[in-house]
């Protein structure tokens, strides 16, 4: 936004965005810990698992939601898709076994679909992502209603289930899944070309295009991926539920975007890292089954999801780094007299 | 000489230009084709009950476009209308007295409310400079929140004086929603001659280019930001007129209607570019369209699909007539 | 003209600027400019890109506001906190960036940000209207239609409303910045400066031709590094004296040339276009050899971006012949342009150019991150010495290199932004302005950059806005105007005198 040169100093990007995730990890701990004081039975093993297989959903529908937001765009369309998912998984996969090992592929690459054409909106079309994808989610939600006739009909599928069920030396399956995933994620992000032409796209776009990367494609990856993962999350909803609802993704669109923020993702695009979000999903989810338990209504639950979004968005202000930055660069500790407004130093046309 | 031809041919093509992008003009068209299809397959849609109908459906919507457009004017997106309406409703339908002194508290009290999330918005995205896309999420989770706590379920009771009088028909058959709508219209025309309203256009257009002409932007920003929360709050006051009861949840589907009436409308979503009226017309579209496709027997299930198709084929068609509009190709 | 030349009797000073200074961050936009404008002259000043002349604007615009110095008007102290405060004291500016809106109409432009009202207090597009033909009246701009919306203006139009709108605010300072940019006749505006220098109006005139400075001022001020160097009696310097204090370098070792001769055999020559057109290209041919550095001159807006932009492959050409090594090619994409060996460094460095976000390894190591891969994953030991190999040919020292390169200088990033170029591995670098505003320090490490290049059998297609610079550098020098070629410079022949008349659409012969 303001065209000066940022004093943000010579923080490394990748040990700072490790930071903040460990530090949500940290608060997460903590919240668990800090819960036995309201109830005895909480603060132990036990929650901490309930609480990390709960999470699981926002952890998977994050992943494809960060990347999306990592190129400027945002994903509204991922309550429908995973809703789309967990309705087919259902119908057609049933309690068949063998089934999954073509099923599963099978609703990813429908959902990836989807994904597609919300990308095809985006970058070909130039549809607004938000629109593109607001709409694409009515589109879906549409087709799956048709689709069931109201009710979704199937059998739950005793192997997925067993992800939440079994475990593996007394952790649940589906932790070791979602582990792995925030492994992979963020080695994807770090560690490989295309995350690492995925940041450049999310910085600037145009120096993105003039140095030959390729925008259009990259950011429609996005977009697939994201529509893949709604679709994983709710395969793994019906394992979770034993069932699917026409209404199972609903309760996860503004989640999968609060965990990205918390998790230190800028909105604008260009920085964030895939283990901050897991952070922040982790966060947000024992601090909505804190709160549960303690009896607050829905209402205060959504006031408070908001007034969190609403502080992290404060607080990830690239302006908070450069102003904390010119404090430190200053002995006497006094900000400059004056700044010039933002309107003026940014860039014409 | 020629060339005082050539001038003039290069005039008159560029008003045609702008009449092909001229999105009010080709809404009320579309709204028009519409009508008489509907006309044709419905027998008594020209009936008295079935206009006023129209008008009463369509301005709950039409106000939250209205409101809607003043955001998008400066390139911002507002998502706290789905909050807002909400709120509204629910307030209406539990604390509001009957009575005409009832319907002013009420009215005093969403629009105060309206103002002050608005205002919440303007600070966060003309002062603070946040994304309007990200504070505006934040504060439509808040406001939605606030709505389950005065009502956590479908419920409760708009006092009768609000839900019969504002849905009637005064002096002898026009409806009340249709003077609304036409007091909100002849407001918006007064408006975009002050120079508030001009400014609006200018700093959608360029914000950098609008400072250095003197415009105050961030004040200009910060209005609009306001008065389409006073917009989003008469539209839950007219949407309890109509439904009479209260919904937590009533502001859910405005979110995607209101940004489908005003790309609709022909009010471009990069800024500068376009018009309330366009907005109010393309939420009667929109509401036009529903009836259309339920007097075709398209199944209640497949309107979804139908409303997201036209949102996203509105917003191309929109870029397309900005296109033409300022003559650039590619 | 002449009745400010008799005044002997010093006139009040109209603006008086005493060691003003600004910082960005860790960027010295000023370090201290002084000097003064009497009432009724008219001041050049003069400077290189990036010598602190726009910052200044904005502080006297009102727009920033400086950290330390003091400004006084009319002998009254002048702190303006806004533009409009700016404008209420007297001072309103033309700026070169144009600050008009384009789906506004002229009328309305002219009279933002208060409409004219009508009975009701309502803006009355008739009552604008007027008024608007009355202010180009007054200009002698009468063909501009006052109901015309700014975007079907042409650009010299454009830049004529911006000033009509700078002069009708009756201002006692008026600041032209490049008000001639776009302009095919300047004679226009000469009058009206003229005129209101004898009302009394002090004008300060920036600009980056000479001659319309000398026609038009009697004092220039040089501006450098964001230092006012001096103040100069024109008459009095000659054009070699004032570049000298523009640039800093003796005219002598301003003429430390490229020497020797490149190479032009009978091999076909690394990048040729033929009749290439394109939006504001009208045809341009031309040839680029092996070892070649050729430069580019032209005024503000004569095609020269758009034909660096065709060839980066940033914008797409409608006809005519693009050949790399005699092989012909076309460009829908800047990748594509990368494949045929170009690299392309853009004008605008912090939009289109680096990635502020990332470290300043991250940003040179983006074109070879396919070769780096070990196992799918890049390997970072390798990048690391990748990254500080070529940090080392563009003597970018290697504590930026873990940086995030938004905590870099301009002239540091500019370094970064050329080594990712080079380690694309191009062999024909298609340079615009690099060295806009960039240090002196910058700048000799970017010529030397530049040389190499092409002695190592690289080409060279360099713009720039500084002729010095293309006169040190090139070693023959092309000259654009209204989108076409119109001359060569060469040899002896390569002087900035030449390239200037040649620039201004004179002197087609040689």
């Amino acid at each position: 936004m303001s065209g000066q040169d940022r004093r943000a100093g010579g923080r490394r990007g990748i040990s700072g965005d490790v930071w903040n995730a460990l530090a949500l990890f940290g608060l997460t701990a903590l919240l668990i810990l800090g819960s036995r004081w309201i109830s005895p039975g909480f603060g132990g093993w036990s929650q901490a698992k309930a609480i990390l297989v709960l999470s699981s959903f926002v952890v998977v529908v994050a992943f494809g939601q960060q990347l999306v937001i990592l190129t400027g765009g945002l994903d509204l369309s991922i309550a429908s898709v995973m809703t789309m998912g967990g309705v087919l998984a259902f119908t057609f996969i049933g309690a068949s076994s063998p089934a999954l090992l073509w099923g599963v592929p099978g609703v990813l690459l429908l959902t990836a679909a989807i994904g597609a054409l919300n990308g095809i909106g985006v970058v070909w079309l130039r549809v607004p992502p938000f629109i593109m994808t607001l709409a694409m989610g009515i589109i879906v939600y549409g087709a799956t209603l048709g689709l069931t006739g109201g009710t979704p009909r199937g059998q739950p599928s005793p192997l997925l289930s067993a992800l939440f069920t079994a475990d593996l030396a007394g952790v649940p399956l589906v932790i070791y899944l979602i582990s792995v995933l925030a492994v992979l994620g963020t080695l994807l992000q770090r560690g490989t070309g295309f995350g690492r032409r995925l940041y450049a796209v999310g910085t600037n776009p145009a120096a993105a295009h003039i140095a030959g990367l390729p925008v259009r494609r990259i950011t429609m990856m996005t977009y697939v991926i994201s529509g893949a993962s709604a679709g994983l999350a709710g395969v793994l909803m019906v394992g979770y539920a034993g069932g699917a609802t026409l209404t199972m993704g609903q309760s996860y669109q503004l989640p999968s975007i609060a965990a990205v923020v918390v998790g230190g993702t800028s909105i604008l695009g260009g920085s964030g890292l895939y283990l901050g979000a897991v952070g922040g999903a982790l966060l947000l989810t024992t601090f909505s089954t804190v709160i549960a338990s303690i009896g607050i209504a829905e209402g205060w639950r959504t006031v408070i999801y908001g007034i969190v979004i609403l502080l992290a968005l404060l607080l990830l202000r690239e302006e908070l780094y450069v102003w904390v930055g010119r404090l430190a660069a200053r002995p006497g500790g006094i900000p400059p007299r004056s700044t010039p407004s933002t309107a003026m130093t940014g860039g014409n046309k | 000489m020629s060339a005082s031809v050539a001038n003039t041919r290069q005039r008159t093509a560029m008003s045609i230009r702008r009449l092909l992008g001229n999105g009010t003009l080709i809404v009320a068209a579309i709204y028009a084709l519409l009508f008489v299809i509907f006309a044709l397959r419905q027998a008594d849609a020209l009936s008295r009950n079935s206009i006023v109908d129209l008008f009463n459906n369509a301005l709950p919507l039409a106000l939250a476009a209205a409101g809607g457009t003043l955001v998008v004017l400066t390139r911002g997106f507002d998502l706290s209308v789905a909050g807002v309406v909400a709120l509204s409703n629910v307030l209406m339908a539990t604390v509001v007295g009957d009575g005409p002194a009832g319907a002013l508290e009420g009215l005093a009290m969403v629009t105060g409310i309206g103002l002050l999330v608005g205002a919440v918005n303007g600070v966060l995205v003309a002062y603070v400079r946040l994304q309007s896309i990200a504070s505006t999420l934040a504060t439509m989770i808040v406001t939605s929140g606030l709505a389950l706590l005065v009502l956590d379920a479908p419920g409760g009771n708009v006092p009768d004086f609000v839900a019969d009088t504002l849905t009637d028909v005064v002096a002898g058959g026009i409806p009340v929603a249709a003077v609304i709508a036409l007091a909100v219209v002849l407001a918006w025309l007064v408006l975009r001659r002050t120079d508030w309203g001009v400014a609006l256009y200018a700093v959608g257009a360029d914000e950098t280019a609008a400072g250095l002409a003197g415009i105050p932007t961030r004040r200009v920003m910060f209005l609009a930001y306001c008065l389409a929360g006073v917009f989003y709050a008469l539209s839950g006051y007219m949407l309890s007129a109509l439904t009479a009861t209260g919904n937590p949840n009533a502001g859910n589907s405005y979110l995607l209607l209101t940004f489908a009436a005003i790309a609709i409308g022909g009010t471009s979503f990069s800024g500068g570019r376009g018009d309330v009226v366009g907005a109010m017309l393309g939420a009667a579209t929109l509401t036009l369209l529903q009836k259309v496709l339920f007097s075709a027997g398209v199944s209640s299930f497949y309107t979804g699909i139908f409303q997201g198709i036209v949102m996203i084929l509105a917003v191309l068609v929109a870029a397309l007539s900005d296109r033409i509009a300022s003559g650039r190709r590619a | 003209m002449s009745a400010a030349r008799v005044a002997m009797a010093q006139p009040p000073l109209t603006l008086d600027v005493a060691g003003v200074a600004k910082s960005y961050g860790a960027t010295i936009a000023l370090q201290r400019v002084t000097f003064d404008l009497r009432r009724g002259e008219v001041h050049a000043l003069l400077g290189e890109n990036g010598a602190g002349k726009s910052t200044l604007v904005k502080i006297l615009s009102g727009i920033v506001r400086p950290d330390s110095g003091s400004v006084r008007l009319a002998g009254q102290p002048f702190e303006p906190h806004s533009l409009l405060a700016a404008r209420a004291a007297g001072v309103s500016t033309a700026f070169q960036e144009l600050s008009l809106l384009p789906n506004l109409s002229v009328a309305t432009n002219l009279t933002l940000p208060r409409q004219r009202k009508g009975p009701v207090g309502l803006g009355s597009r008739r009552l604008n209207e007027a008024k608007a033909a009355e202010l180009l009246a007054e200009c002698d701009a009468t063909d501009i239609d006052p109901g015309a919306l700014v975007a079907d203006l042409s650009l010299a139009e454009k830049q004529r409303v911006e000033i009509v709108r700078a002069v009708s605010q009756r201002p006692r300072l008026l600041i032209l910045d490049e008000p001639t940019a776009a302009l095919a006749e300047p004679e226009w505006l000469f009058r009206i400066v003229e005129r209101l220098a004898a009302t009394g109006v002090g004008v300060l005139y920036i600009s980056h031709r000479l001659a319309e400075v000398r026609r038009l001022c009697l004092r220039g001020t040089v501006l450098r590094n964001g230092e006012s160097i001096a103040t100069v009696d024109l008459a009095d310097a000659q054009d070699t004296d004032i570049f000298r204090m523009m640039v800093g370098r003796g005219a002598e070792e301003a003429t430390q040339r490229t020497r020797g001769t490149q190479q032009r055999a009978a091999e076909a020559p690394a990048l040729m276009l033929k009749d290439l057109r394109g939006a504001g290209v009208e045809g341009v041919s031309l040839d680029l050899h092996r070892g070649e550095i050729v430069g580019v001159a032209a005024l503000e807006g004569q095609g020269q971006r758009d034909l660096f932009r065709i060839l980066g492959g940033a914008a797409p050409a409608e006809s005519g012949v693009i050949a790399v090594q005699a092989k012909p090619v076309r460009f829908a994409d800047p990748r594509h342009a990368l494949h045929a060996g170009i690299g392309f460094v853009p004008e605008e460095r912090k939009t289109e150019g680096i990635f502020l976000g990332m470290t300043t390894a991250s940003n040179i190591s983006l074109p070879i991150l396919g070769r780096l891969l070990r196992l799918g994953l890049i390997d970072g030991r390798r990048e690391r010495a990748e990254v500080r190999e070529a940090a080392r040919g563009v003597d970018l020292p290697d504590r930026y290199i873990g940086m995030r390169i938004s905590a870099l200088s301009g002239g540091n990033q500019q370094k970064a932004l050329i080594a990712r170029v080079l380690l694309s591995g191009a062999r024909i670098l298609v340079l615009f302005d690099p060295t806009r505003g960039v240090d002196v320090g910058t700048k000799e490490v970017i010529y030397g950059v530049i040389r190499q290049f092409a002695t190592g059998g690289g080409s060279v297609l360099l713009y720039s806005t500084e002729l010095s610079e293309l006169v040190q550098l090139a070693h023959r020098c092309l000259v654009m105007y209204r989108g076409r070629i119109v001359g060569e410079a060469t040899g002896e022949g390569l002087t900035e005198q030449r390239l200037v008349s040649l620039a201004s659409g004179h002197g087609r012969a040689a």
